[in-house]
């Protein structure tokens, strides 16, 4: 059992998702419960890379493959567990800005959270303020992340704070920001509930106002 | 150089890819590939490398790269591609210099060779940081032209605001902004009585071709001898967008440049890519935007910055590669992590710039406080790191492996966490523009610390 579960997490840290897929199966024919295999298969490698990328010994191609492979874990191992047994740290819908069309950052931490055990759903570049709201709703989010590379597009943020608030959705979501020109005290001005230069420092945000939320 | 029709054509008749598997299973691969069958390493002591074979290798590992992957195109999702001739017979038919200014001001940016004693060009000043007010717009630009005599041509700041109100790009607002970035700046630089030096980021604050194509009337001042810069996309990539500016600026018969910004630690992987990568980009500028110049800024992904000594690395490879083997003059932008009015602010500048012009570099002096703050900036910045660019002319590779080495301990463990400086407002005299006396001091000592390690200023 131990074997497999070693395997797997091997194969989720050098990104190769036909491995990944080929361990998993194994683990569970072999007995393995879909919640170890995910525990300490999936989440361990997926937090070794984490930290591997904080520390720059891996690089953003390292990371998103890794990415890859847990999505493909996960195919795996979620349809053999009941719902309500698979463990979220939080729904979080990411995006960059309506008339932004830089995206690095933000694939950056949608590679962190997903390395962290967060459910996201990427919205991609240049999005219009209404459709971070209506997916937010959709997957039913802890948090709306947005972010905005140019000082142009900064506003974007404010936009999509400003709809929440106009349609009484506001309470409902953490907003974090991010990106090239954003900063503490912008955040503060347009009323986000969280700023983070990095994404390793984001994803601990998040965890932190995830946890802050829930009392 | 291809027509831009061409590039349009193969834009929208090439091999469909998606970005995703362009990124992860084209591009990083591949440069991995090539930083190994070429055998380029980076020596973490040394910094600016004498190796002419090294800088050969970057360069040939570039070239392959090109001819074997193309540029991405975003609009289309296909792959702009290149025959190995193509790209062999542009690079030796480039152009191999660009006539910027008018009047007493009017120069040839050439390019320059790795240890050459030919003075850099220097484009000086804001580096596109953005600004709160037309007012500290126009006492920036009018105090970099008469505090930087030996500046070649300005860079001036975006501006944030359209009276009270931001900029929001694709907006009237940036129609204006862009507008009055270029009548302001003409009229910064007739009254420093420099009015013939041509702005060089023109237009800083369009983000988009029609923001572009909107300030370039006539009536609001632009020239043919301005320069025109157009950006490409991480990793080597563009779209329709930046490929409409080259079809309009092509057609007006401007100096167009490729700038660029690979990412250290982003998909080409370490500084040997990141080397390899900038490089690329160079051709890239060539084959699809027939630039005259081009303009890299090597980042780095966790800092965003470019002051850590695998950056210095990059920017000395990248820029020896160019130089040693192409005819389009190469500039170097930098990022520092310190803000204004700081010592570590002007040690990078020093570090960077000494090891970028002995490689055979020009500079533009770069966005302090990685770019990141409105209003964190002042004319000394700018004014050092030009004076130590001039200087650096003629500096042999060892020799500014020395002095930079020398500079480095100075601030690197604080590029993590760096002071943000002061603003603007906070350095400088309301009225004129004039940096305080504090800001001369720390200018006066850090200067007095690079001519000690053997940087000759010319005053």
């Amino acid at each position: 059992m131990s074997e497999d579960i070693a395997k797997l997490k091997e194969a989720i840290i050098e990104g190769d998702a036909e491995k990944v897929t080929q361990y998993a199966e194994a683990a569970l024919e072999a007995g393995v419960s879909p919640l170890v295999a995910l525990e300490k298969g999936v989440s361990e490698g997926a937090k070794h890379v984490g930290e591997q990328f904080e520390r720059m010994e891996i690089f953003l191609t390292n990371l998103m493959l890794s990415g890859e492979a847990m999505m493909a874990a996960l195919d795996v191992i979620l349809p053999k567990m009941p719902k309500e047994e698979v463990p979220v740290a939080g729904r979080v819908v990411v995006g960059t800005v309506r008339g932004d069309i830089h995206e690095i950052g933000k694939n950056i931490l949608k590679a962190m959270l997903v390395a962290n055990g967060f459910a996201v759903t990427d919205l991609g570049c240049d999005v219009a303020t209404s459709r971070f709201v209506e997916e937010a709703e959709k997957i039913d989010a802890d948090i709306i992340a947005i972010s905005a590379l140019m000082t142009s597009t900064l506003g974007g943020q404010k936009d999509v704070i400003d709809y929440l608030q106009e349609t009484g959705k506001r309470d409902r979501f953490i907003v974090m920001v991010g990106g090239g020109p954003t900063n503490q005290e912008w955040a503060d001005e347009i009323g986000a509930d969280g700023f983070a230069e990095t994404a390793p420092e984001a994803v601990r945000e998040a965890i932190r106002l995830i946890e802050e939320r829930k009392g | 150089m291809l027509n831009i029709l061409e590039i349009t054509r193969r834009s929208l008749e090439g091999k469909p890819c998606l970005e995703k598997d362009y990124d992860l299973r084209i591009f990083a691969p591949r440069v991995q590939e090539l930083v190994k069958e070429y055998d380029v390493t980076y020596d973490p002591n040394i910094v600016i490398s004498s190796d002419d074979g090294l800088a050969d290798s970057v360069f040939k590992a570039a070239f392959d790269l090109i001819v074997e992957i193309g540029v991405f195109n975003k609009d289309t999702e296909r792959v702009i591609s290149f025959t190995e001739k193509e790209v062999r017979d542009s690079i030796n038919t480039s152009f191999d210099h660009a006539l910027l200014g008018e009047g007493m001001e009017q120069r040839t940016l050439l390019p320059r060779k790795p240890e050459s004693k030919e003075k850099p060009w220097i484009f000086a000043g804001a580096g596109g940081v953005t600004v709160s007010s037309e007012n500290v717009f126009m006492k920036l630009v009018q105090n970099y032209a008469e505090l930087i005599p030996i500046a070649n041509a300005i860079t001036t700041p975006c501006l944030a605001n359209v009276g009270d109100m931001s900029i929001r790009a694709k907006s009237p607002l940036e129609i204006e902004g862009s507008i009055r970035t270029v009548v302001l700046g003409r009229e910064a630089l007739r009254r420093a009585g420099r009015p013939g030096l041509p702005i060089m980021n023109a237009i800083g604050t369009a983000e988009s071709a029609i923001a572009l194509a909107s300030g370039l009337h006539p009536d609001f001042g632009l020239r043919k001898t301005d320069g025109y810069m157009i950006a490409q996309l991480a990793e080597l990539k563009t779209d329709f967008d930046l490929l409409n500016r080259a079809a309009l600026l092509q057609s007006l018969n401007v100096p167009i440049a490729g700038i660029h910004g690979p990412i250290y630690g982003g998909f080409a992987g370490g500084a040997e890519g990141t080397a390899i990568t900038s490089t690329a980009f160079h051709i890239m500028a060539i084959m699809t935007l027939g630039a005259s110049w081009t303009l890299c800024f090597p980042i780095h992904l966790k800092y965003t910055s470019s002051s850590t000594p695998e950056l210095i690395w990059v920017a000395s490879q990248y820029l020896q590669a160019v130089s040693r083997n192409t005819q389009v003059p190469a500039l170097y932008y930098n990022y520092t992590a310190a803000g204004p009015c700081t010592e570590m602010v002007l040690y990078e500048f020093a570090a960077e710039f000494i090891g970028g012009i002995s490689s055979g570099g020009s500079i533009e002096t770069g966005g302090v406080a990685r770019g990141k703050y409105t209003d964190y900036l002042t004319p000394i910045e700018p004014m050092f790191a030009s004076e130590v660019a001039y200087a650096s002319a003629g500096i042999t590779r060892d020799d500014a492996n020395e002095i930079v080495k020398r500079i480095i301990p100075r601030f690197a463990d604080r590029v993590g966490d760096p002071p943000r400086g002061k603003t603007f407002q906070e350095c400088c005299d309301p009225v004129t523009g004039r940096p305080s006396k504090e800001c001369y001091e720390i200018y006066e000592r850090v200067k007095q610390e690079v001519a000690d390690l053997g940087v000759r200023f010319l005053y």
